[in-house]
């Protein structure tokens, strides 16, 4: 035992992540981080880690994927707000046993891993009591649970129901809820869909995880933090530029990695993560080298597509970004700031509005991003009324460009298969939190919209990333 | 143990095992199950043949089955509304129509066995089952066999062709409704 | 080997899945870094496999809300069963073979048939939508190989005027199947990649569905799983070499060391695999399957039958 035992405290350290408000950076750097090992499944996992600060809506999530790490177990907490309370609320609380960690520690994880292994901490207890989640036994006529032909709960499962199937058939479909832990899918995304097979047949956006409530800090560092502060302050084009060509190539990781290609993501997020103005070249060979996959063209040409049509089909909110630029139109605000001017800046534009289309986009921009980092020499940008943000056109008064793109899913879903839905939430780069800003001007940053939705016990048991 | 105990006792493990395998189909109270379990009698009959020196047969008989078999499962769970079969649920019904036909069936079955007078013909042990086999195929049973083959390669490609999405008059999709949208 | 001691078959089929999962292991970590651009020292990456191991068999086993307790705990059992009947068949040396019956590659067939049985009880069993999920699509994917996979097998039988494994291997004194018959072994591959869903191939337990059949599975039965995954790919590769590679032939070096080589060099162009092609649509895969590759094994044995006439 103790060779097995000490072989195991030298393991990699395996981590599953919760993504609390303002955590996103960091959270795409522990994948990089040496020694640990961030994995997809919390059975897969020995620490839970919390990133930033965790909201009332994703507390409850996260207990129950707490209780699902296998002993032994331990959670760990990463707050990324350095200044004031990082936990205003006391939620962090609620876990039975929280080692608070700093950012980019990996030490940490580390010593904690081997009390853990070693048995010289002891492991958590669960958070939440081992009960069923529908109450079945003894309800109903036959104390199974189940009412009638096809209601009620039997055996703690809600029946499916009937829906037609494009090729007439009548099928199941199971009403599901994914997110808003998944690692597959943005962090903090809830999906409500209706599965059929492996078909997405319908699809509803969940109630937005990391809303502001009266009381809480205003939101955390957004990933695009830079941008939202240059649309008041004087900021040097280059850092804009560099900062969005490492915006692109973290989301490139990120897509890479679903498609299964996790080392090549890594290779790319370790040049994001040390990305200079010298590494132009670099960055221009890969993003040819990877837009030259045919494996990677063949998973994602034709997935998702998101044509003028379309985008223009949305009633207040416009798409803009790299999604509208795949598909065709060339808008892009940078086309009229006087801070581009003389640089020779066209806006890059792919034809066929699918995934691929997108992935193309992104780094060909990176590439354009860095060559107008280097010419821009030391040119300052002076606050002004549109900024192009690496998702879309940052306006103070107007939502970010997330809330818009969250409004096609359901109709650009509707109909695909689950890798096909995973592979196209990826190629349109949410980020959840940024959606729960209504607009820019900090004041507005308390309006509370909506009450979390409560944990659905109706869908029976099973995998606790598919319940609130 | 000598090699004929050894065939003897592997002979009553594992025809006994299909005969209660067999049983279980009906006794399980899931479709999955009672698939996989109607799969381990076909295996243990499997390994019978294979004993019988009829190992070429044998083998095909588990490599057909398990993929037949998975198929069953997959149609069960496909058109009960069980969600993904797991529920609990009996697999018999009409049990006094099924007890009689089962007893007669049997009584049928065990009259002929026991009656009839089979040929005594001890097969080579050191034969060539494979090659006798193909031989037949290929020889007095031709007919019957690229018949039954020709058949089932044109079930095949008829089978792809009216899954396929395009036909003469177009895509299956054109025309068709789509997907309703709002989550009931 | 004969049946009254069956000490040295279960230590030769045990020690080349053993030592196949753990070169499947270690080949994996280094494709990744290198891929990756990545350093790490050489004793970590050795070490590395060993200490996941461990991690794992200290780690307590979780279960879901009423799974099929049983299906669960047979799913790896029947994987790696299978792959120690397929690795059975294979000889490693002109007389060292477990069983090298008649029938190797019917054999092969039934292995391939009893995989499928087993991945889809491990998605199935676990009661939970995504793991069913994976089971299911790993049954449209094995539906979709089959066809080729017995074809090409087939196709090399041809040439040997038998189903044995060792005859065939025989039959390639003169020249590999992979010359002869060079639409045999890429679609070997292809099939064989399915079969062990690897890499591009990996609907089964793919990241799109949070690790697919085994996002519920923890601890040794994660452990067992994992390993049960790479001995398929073992038994792959072993039959593969030779199927295509001439098996066990070879000047200078004794017999077991070039099956030994041409079963690593096998398992590193899948690992390899693995780590630079995306997961391919199942969709699209099934498309290509059926009016592609089907075809194209087809093809491969019409030649082959006629070159063997």
């Amino acid at each position: 035992m103790g060779v097995i035992a000490r072989l195991a405290e030298g393991a990699e350290v395996p981590l599953f992540l919760v993504v609390g408000a303002g955590g996103r950076l960091a959270a795409d750097d522990l994948h990089l981080q040496r020694g640990v090992r961030v994995v997809d499944t919390p059975r897969a996992a020995a620490l839970l880690v919390v990133v930033g600060r965790i909201t009332r809506a994703l507390l409850h999530p996260a207990l129950v994927v707490h209780d699902q790490l296998p002993l032994p177990r331990a959670t760990l907490w990463m707050p990324t707000d350095t200044e004031g309370d990082a936990d205003p609320g006391g939620l962090m609380a609620a876990f039975p046993a929280v080692t608070t960690a700093d950012v980019g520690n990996a030490d940490e994880f580390r010593t904690v891993f081997a009390d853990l292994v070693s048995g010289r901490r002891p492991s958590d207890p669960p958070a939440l009591p081992d009960m069923e989640p529908a109450h079945w036994r003894g309800v109903g006529p036959y104390g199974h649970g189940g009412a009638g032909m096809t209601g009620g709960v039997p055996f703690g499962r809600a029946l499916p129901s009937r829906a037609p199937d494009p090729d007439g058939l009548e099928l199941d479909q199971l009403p599901l809820q994914l997110g808003p832990l998944h690692p597959a899918l943005p962090p903090g995304l809830v999906l409500h869909v209706g599965l059929q097979g492996d078909v997405v047949r319908q699809v509803a956006v969940g109630t937005n995880p990391y809303q502001v409530w009266p009381g809480d800090p205003s939101p955390g560092p957004l990933d695009t933090a830079l941008f939202v502060d240059a649309l008041r302050a004087p900021t040097p084009v280059a850092d804009l530029e560099l900062a969005r060509a490492r915006h692109h190539l973290r989301w490139a990781a990120r897509a890479l990695r679903l498609q299964g290609l996790g080392a090549l993501g890594r290779r790319l997020a370790i040049l994001a993560r040390s990305l200079t103005a010298g590494d132009r070249g670099t960055v221009e060979s890969l993003s040819r080298r990877m837009t030259k996959r045919r494996s990677l063209a063949w998973a994602m040409a034709g997935v998702g597509v998101a044509d003028g049509e379309l985008l223009d089909g949305l009633e207040a909110r416009l798409v803009t970004g790299p999604v509208r630029r795949a598909a065709g139109q060339a808008e892009d605000a940078r086309d009229h700031d006087p801070a581009y001017e003389g640089l020779g800046f066209e806006p890059v534009v792919h034809r066929e509005a699918d995934a691929w289309a997108r992935f193309r986009q992104r780094l060909a921009e990176a590439t354009q991003a860095m060559d107008l980092a280097e010419r821009a020499g030391t040119r300052l940008r002076q606050p002004g009324p549109a900024l192009e943000g690496p998702r879309g056109t940052l306006h103070p008064d107007t939502a970010m460009p997330t809330t818009a793109l969250l409004e096609l899913l359901p109709d650009l879903l509707a109909g695909m298969e689950w890798g096909d839905a995973v592979t196209t939430v990826a190629s349109l780069d949410l980020d959840v939190e940024e959606a729960a800003l209504p607009t820019l001007t900090p004041a507005s940053g308390s309006r509370m919209v909506g009450i979390p939705a409560a944990p659905d016990y109706q869908n029976g048991g099973g995998g606790a990333k598919t319940r609130p | 143990m000598s090699r004929g105990a050894l065939v003897d006792v592997a002979f009553w493990l594992f025809g006994g095992g299909s005969v209660v395998a067999a049983w279980l189909v009906f006794r399980t109270d899931s479709m999955v199950r009672a698939a996989y379990w109607l799969l381990a009698s076909f295996a243990g009959v499997g390994v019978v043949m294979v004993l019988l020196n009829a190992r070429f047969l044998g083998l095909v008989l588990v490599l057909m089955m398990a993929g037949e078999m998975t198929i069953m499962a997959v149609f069960m769970v496909m058109f009960m509304m069980n969600p993904a079969g797991l529920n609990p649920m009996t697999m018999v019904h009409q049990h006094r129509q099924a007890k009689i036909a089962g007893v007669v069936a049997f009584a049928g079955l065990a009259l002929v066995g026991v009656v009839a007078e089979f040929p005594d013909r001890p097969a080579d042990p050191d034969g060539e089952p494979t090659a006798e086999l193909g031989r037949e195929l290929l020889g007095d049973s031709m007919l019957l066999f690229e018949t039954a083959g020709v058949t089932l390669l044109a079930t095949m490609i008829g089978s792809i062709a009216i899954a396929s999405k395009r036909g003469r008059y177009g895509d299956a999709e054109d025309g068709s409704a789509p997907p309703p949208l709002a989550l009931s | 080997m004969n049946w009254s001691s069956p000490l040295p078959a279960l230590l030769l089929v045990g020690a080349v899945l053993g030592l196949g999962a753990y070169a499947v292991a270690v080949l994996d970590g280094a494709a990744a870094l290198v891929t990756a651009r990545q350093r790490l020292p050489l004793g970590d990456i050795v070490i590395g496999p060993l200490r996941q191991a461990a991690l794992a068999a200290r780690t307590r086993r979780s279960t879901t809300e009423r799974p099929d307790l049983q299906a669960w705990a047979l799913a790896p059992a029947l994987l790696a069963g299978m792959a120690a009947g397929a690795v059975a068949t294979v000889p490693f040396g002109p007389d060292t073979a477990v069983a090298d019956v008649d029938d190797g590659i019917v054999a092969f067939g039934a292995v391939m048939a009893v995989v499928m049985v087993g991945v889809y009880l491990h998605g199935w069993s676990a009661n939970s939508p995504l793991p069913l999920v994976g089971g299911y699509r790993f049954i449209a994917l094995a539906l979709s190989y089959e066809m080729p996979l017995a074809l090409v097998l087939i196709a090399a039988a041809l040439p040997a005027e038998s189903l044995s494994v060792g005859a065939i291997v025989e039959s390639q004194y003169d020249l590999w199947n992979v010359v002869r018959q060079p639409l045999g072994l890429p679609l070997y591959l292809v099939a064989g990649t399915g079969l062990a869903f690897w890499g591009p191939l990996n609907g089964a337990d793919g990241a799109d569905l949070a690790g697919g059949t085994s996002a519920e599975v923890s601890g040794p039965a994660r452990l067992m799983w994992a390993l049960s995954r790479r001995f398929v790919l073992v038994a792959v590769a072993v039959m593969g070499a030779a199927v295509f590679l001439g098996g066990w032939q070879g000047p200078w070096l004794p017999a077991p060391l070039w099956m030994a080589l041409k079963t690593l060099a096998l398992l590193a162009v899948l690992v390899a695999a693995g780590h630079r092609l995306a997961r391919v649509r199942l969709e699209r895969f099934v498309v290509v399957a059926w009016v592609v590759f089907i075809p194209l094994a087809l093809v491969d044995v019409f030649v082959s039958g006629a070159l063997a006439l």
